[in-house]
This record gives structure tokens, sequence and C-alpha cells, in this order.
């Protein structure tokens, strides 16, 4: 008895420390790429392709949602100080921080914004726990074709109208290469391989990890390589953490509380998600209380938690990515052997998510808040790196990380020709948001197939 | 005594060379070919084998990789993929067969005594004809990439009739929402265990140790209610040739 308690005992902290050490890997990347203009959460999820290969299911949710997190807090450090929008949601906080910042007060502008994120990182957790028992009970109504049909239909129209200032031209082409590179090999349809042109190599497809890094870490490197910021930091008044929170919980909780549930429904839709989180949220606050920057700046970084956390349960629950940075989480997920429609796994997501994923999500919010408040002068030392080094650095990485990919798929020539030559597509597409390619690229072959299902049936 | 010397030495390089294999993981992680192959890695590793583990994920490249491999090396394979991917068993690489499992023809309740025309989920890799010869004209055939995804589209109501493995088969039943029967028409699938370059008497040996006695391996076998197959090596490959030929 007492053997079997201790190898039990052992197991679990196995465990426990597994998705420890997924947490922390991705809060550190969370840091950042937080911090660097440019780099995004896809990014990060690309370099750290070879470590999270070897993640299982549970470890690669756990490593998104901490990366995912830590971002949304780590991005306002700059944002507030600098005044460079560390991620793409961080707009609404230059303005209103360096509003703060202007008067040495960038400290309390930090500290609210922190709070108001784990605000609303648990309003979002709540709002999950009050709709998700409906959702599970009625999950097999996800599983029919035409159900998927039209999600896709819609995943494909907010594809064509919110990237690249909305020119539907510009998306449909991006989508119509994504797609076109999608067809190529294996397909979910038929065993034969297609369109190999002869060539052995292409019977297998053409590698996501050269595609992923030729057009969207090639253009972001260039992008980082060319923007130009300043790194001087404003002198700071010194805030005690007591102000701090009397000031939000006096000031700014109701527009926390409005930032939450405007965020938390933002974050459904797809494409645009958190931004449109931050943004929706930003826009009502400016309405309601256009002199109060502490309202605003609060309001829109806690919709961005919010909607953080609720852009991961289509996936999560239906299988649906729908950002960018979610499809090549699916892509990784189910290469980990993961299927939200297998039915045995139907009442396994929703416990899930809340016995294995919850706990980590507030524990990386804790994290977060330490990271982003107290220590936030010190992450921006991370900007003290030349930035020819980070550039060169992450490109050198990239080159080893698709080699490296190449050697274990047996393939490794046709993955450094397909690097040269997306590479160099993807350093003339720079001006542009290649999401709608990559979106096409991985889901292509399921779109195929849903598709000529809806035509048959 | 040279000669018992490099008899010694002969006969030690083989039991060191017998002892290290390569097993080619050809499945994707929740399958079942990969499931086998880690619970092969995991009873071979502790029976003592060096057991180096290349992880493909792709049965077509396994293949590959297995007929140009040079080391002692062994995958698991099944006989409704062999006319698929141009390898076959044989007996320079049988090893054993570890179970067997008929195919399931599984009908919604909606749909029992349905007229006109009927939709049927099958897997990619089935012969539309084959499949048209033996359920009938009358049937409009729906492709779906493996079981799991058949499976789906049963219980989200896209088709009418499934035809799938016995795993899921059982979990559809098992829902509800349908009945299965066993097809007495569509061919047995055998699930096999094949290698080269190794002493196959003695890897036999070892694996049907496992496959008979091994608590993860009698648990996955009782689950899915595979019927786990122990007869002598040349009656199991010739059971094995038929399926083959069958799904031929």
């Amino acid at each position: 008895m007492e053997f079997s308690t201790s190898i039990y005992i052992k197991i679990v902290v196995k465990y426990v420390m597994e998705q420890l050490f997924a947490v922390v890997i991705g809060l550190l990347a969370g840091v950042v790429t937080g911090v660097l203009p440019g780099a995004g959460v896809t990014v990060a999820m690309i370099v750290a392709t070879p470590l999270l290969l070897e993640f299982d299911v549970i470890q690669l949710l756990l490593f998104y949602m901490s990366l995912a997190s830590m971002v949304q807090f780590t991005g306002t450090i700059p944002a507030v100080y600098l005044g460079i929008p560390g991620e793409t949601n961080s707009l609404p906080a230059v303005i209103e921080g360096t509003k703060f910042n202007r008067r040495n007060n960038g400290k309390l502008a930090i500290g609210i914004s922190a709070l108001g994120s784990v605000f609303g990182s648990m309003i979002a957790v709540l709002l999950t726990v009050s709709i998700v028992g409906l959702l599970a009970s009625q999950i097999s109504f996800f599983f029919s074709n035409n159900i998927k049909f039209y999600l896709y239909i819609f995943v494909i129209i907010f594809c064509l109208y919110v990237y690249n200032k909305n020119n539907i031209l510009i998306n449909a082409g991006l989508c119509l290469i994504g797609f076109t590179l999608s067809l190529p090999g294996e397909n979910n349809l038929d065993t034969e391989p297609r369109y190999t042109f002869g060539f052995e190599d292409m019977q297998y497809g053409i590698p996501l990890i050269s595609i992923l890094i030729g057009f969207l870490v090639v253009p972001t490197l260039y992008r980082m390589y060319t923007d130009n910021y300043t790194r001087q930091v404003a002198k700071d008044s010194s805030t005690s953490f007591k102000k701090v929170l009397i000031y939000y919980f006096r000031k700014c909780l109701p527009s926390s509380l409005r930032g939450s549930i405007i965020g938390y429904i933002c974050g459904f839709v797809p494409g645009v998600s958190t931004v449109l989180s931050t943004n929706t949220s930003y826009s009502t606050e400016k309405h309601l209380h256009p002199n109060s920057p502490a309202k605003m700046l609060v309001a829109s970084e806690t919709a961005n938690n919010s909607g953080q956390f609720a852009s991961m349960l289509p996936l999560l629950l239906i299988g649906i990515p729908i950002t960018g940075s979610e499809v090549v989480l699916y892509s990784l997920l189910v290469d980990a052997g993961w299927s939200p429609y297998q039915f045995d796994n139907v009442v396994n997501n929703v416990d899930m998510i809340f016995k294995q994923i919850v706990p980590w999500f507030v524990f990386a919010n804790v994290v977060g808040l330490i990271v982003a408040w107290p220590m936030a002068k010190h992450v921006l030392k991370i900007l003290n790196f030349s930035k020819i080094f980070v550039v060169v650095i992450l490109g050198i990485l990239m080159l080893l990380l698709n080699t490296y990919l190449g050697l274990q798929d047996y393939r490794v020539i046709f993955y450094t020709a397909c690097l040269i030559v997306f590479g160099c597509i993807g350093i003339l597409l720079k001006k542009y948001e290649t999401v709608p390619l990559i979106f096409m690229f991985i889901l292509g072959n399921d779109i195929e197939a849903v598709f000529l299902r809806q035509l048959i049936t | 005594m040279k000669k018992i010397i490099v008899l010694l030495f002969a006969l030690m390089t083989t039991i060191v060379h017998a002892d290290t294999i390569t097993i080619l993981n050809n499945g994707k992680a929740g399958g079942s070919f990969n499931a086998r192959s880690t619970m092969y890695n995991d009873a071979l590793t502790l029976k003592g084998y060096k057991v180096k583990w290349e992880n493909i994920g792709k049965i077509s490249q396994a293949v590959k990789v297995f007929e140009t491999a040079t080391e002692p090396t062994m995958m698991v394979y099944s006989t409704n993929q062999s006319n698929k991917r141009g390898l076959f068993n044989n007996k320079d690489n049988f090893v054993l067969l570890e179970y067997e499992q008929p195919m399931h023809i599984c009908t919604r309740n909606e749909s029992i005594g349905k007229s006109g025309t009927i939709t049927v989920a099958h897997g990619k890799g089935y012969d539309p004809s084959v499949l048209q010869t033996l359920l009938g004209k009358n049937i409009v055939l729906v492709p779906y990439k493996n079981s799991g995804a058949i499976l789906k589209g049963m219980l989200g109501g896209d088709v009418d009739v499934m035809v799938n493995n016995q795993g899921k088969s059982l979990k559809y039943a098992a829902s509800g929402k349908g009945t299965c029967t066993v097809s007495e028409r569509l061919p047995m699938m055998h699930a096999t265990v094949i290698a080269k370059n190794v002493d196959l008497a003695k890897l036999r040996l070892a694996l049907k140790d496992i496959v008979l006695n091994d608590p993860l391996f009698v648990q996955y076998h009782s689950t899915r209610q595979l019927e786990v197959i122990n007869l002598p090596r040349e009656m199991e490959l010739e059971i094995v040739q038929g399926s083959e030929k069958a799904w031929k």
C-alpha cells in the first residue's frame, strides 16, 4: 500500500513539474515577446517549436495560455514608458499611458493596468464557468459538417475583411496562395498524394515550418530591424502599492468590469479577437469618460486579458482556431494527438479547462501582475540588447530550426529550398499581414474536405 | 582457438545486435499505431532491449524508412495498409499477428428503415467501388480522413450509416444514438508487427510474451474487444496474407 502511494505521489509530482515547466517557459517567452516591438505570440511559438514538439496536449495549452497572458501584461510596459506598442493591442495603452508618463506617473499607470488585467482574467473565468456547462451539453451540435461549414465561411469572411486595412483583394490573394500551398501531398480525402510534380518529397506536402518562417518570421524580423524607437525611460515619481490599489478600487473598478464583459464578448470574434476587445472597450470608455485617461487605460487593458481567455474557448471546445497564433497552436495540438471532437473527450475538454488550465491561468496572472508592476522597469532592460543582435540571433535560430525539423522529417534539402523561396517571397510581402495565408495553409485541407462533404450531402 | 574466439565474437555481436532495435513510430498521438508502438517501446525497454525511437508519425514515410533501413528495425502494421503502401507481410519481415478486428456498419436510429438514398461515411482509404458493390448502388459515399472523423460526422448527424473499425463503432453504439453490426462482407483487419535486420524468431518470442502478458496490452485489447491471436508463425502469416488479398 505504502509502495503504491509513493509511486502515485511521484507520478503526480512529475506531472505537476511537467506542467510547471511548460508554464514557466511560456511566461519567460511572454515577457520577452511582450516587450520586443514587432514580435508576437505566433513568432514566439515558432521559435519554441522544437520544444513544443516534445510537449503533450496539456503542456501545449499551458505554454500557449501562459505566453499569451504574459504578453498582454508586459506589452503595456513599453507602451506606457516608451510609447512603443509592445504587442498589437497596446495602442490605447500608448495613447493613454504616455499621458501618465509625461506627468512622471508611469508607475501608477502600470499598476492600475496590471490590476485591471488580473481582474479581466478572473471575470473571464467566471463568465466561462457560467456558460461552459451549457456549451458542453450541446457539443455534438458542433460535430456536424454543416455547422463546421458555416463556421469556416464565417472565419474566411473575417480573414478577408480584418487584415491589411480591410483590403479584400489583398486578403483574398493571400488566402488563395495559402490554399494553393496546402494542396500538394497527402490530403483529407484521398490516400494518394497529389500535385507532387514528380518530387518524392512533395508526397508529404509543403513543410509548415518553412511557410511560417518565410511568411511570418522573415517579415517580422525585417520590421524589427527597420523600426525606430526610443529607449529613454522617463523619470518616475515614487508611487506606493497602497496608493495604486486605492486608486484602482476607487476610480477604475466599474470601468474594469465593463472592459471585462466587452472584452470577453469581442474575444470570440475570429481574426480580430483581442484587438477588437481592446479597441471596443477603449472606445466605449472614451465615450463615457472622455477626460479620464485612467479609466480608458484600465478598461482597454482589462478587455485585453478577458478577450484573450475567451478567444481560446472556440479552439478548446469545438476545435476552431480563431486567431493566427491559435492556428499554429492547433497544428501542434493535432500532431500531439488532440481532437476536440473525439466523443469521449467532450466532457474531458470541459474538465481539462477547469481542472488543469484555470489554476495555471490564475498562477500565470499572479506572475504577470508581479512582472508587469513591481518589476516593470527591470523588464524594459530587454530592450538594451542591440536591435541587430536580436535580429541576427533570431535569424540564426530560424535557420537551425528549419534544418533540424527537415532532418527529423528526412527532407532537409526540400525544407531548405522551401525556406529560401518562401523567405524571399516573405520579404516581398513585408508590408502585408500574412495571417490569411497561414490560416488557409493550415486549415486548407480540412476546409476542402468540409466543403466537399457539404456538396455531397 | 582462433576459430573459437571468432565464433564467440560473432555470437556476442549477434546478441548485442539483436538487443538493439529501432522502433519506427508510424502513427500520430491518439491513434492505434502510435499507442501500440509506444507500448512496445516501453515493454521492450523493460525486457532489456536498447530501443531507439524514431518518431515519424506518418505511415507512408515510415514505410519508406523501413524499406531502406540497414539497422535492426521494427514497426507495427496492419493488413488494410499493405496494398496502399506496397509493403506486404512476408516470411522475411513478419514477426507476429497481434489481433484481428472486424469492420462494423453502424446506422443512426433516425435512419433505420429509411427509404431512398442513404449517405454512408467511410475512411479515405476505402475504394468507393468496393463499398458500392457491398452496400448497394443506392448510396452516396461521404469520405472522411480517419475513423475518429467518421465517428464525429456520424454523431453530428451528417450521414445515415458509417463503416468503421471496432473501437469507434463500440463508442458509437455506447452513445445510444444508433446500432452497429459486424460486417460479414467487409474484410477483417489484422494488426501485425514487421521487422528487418533482426532475428525474427527471437523478437517474436519477446513480443508474444509482451502481447499476451503485459498489463497495458491486455487492457488495450480487452477495452476494444480485440481478438488476440496466438498461433504458430506460419499459420499467422497465412491468415495475414489472406487478409491482405481480401483487402485488395
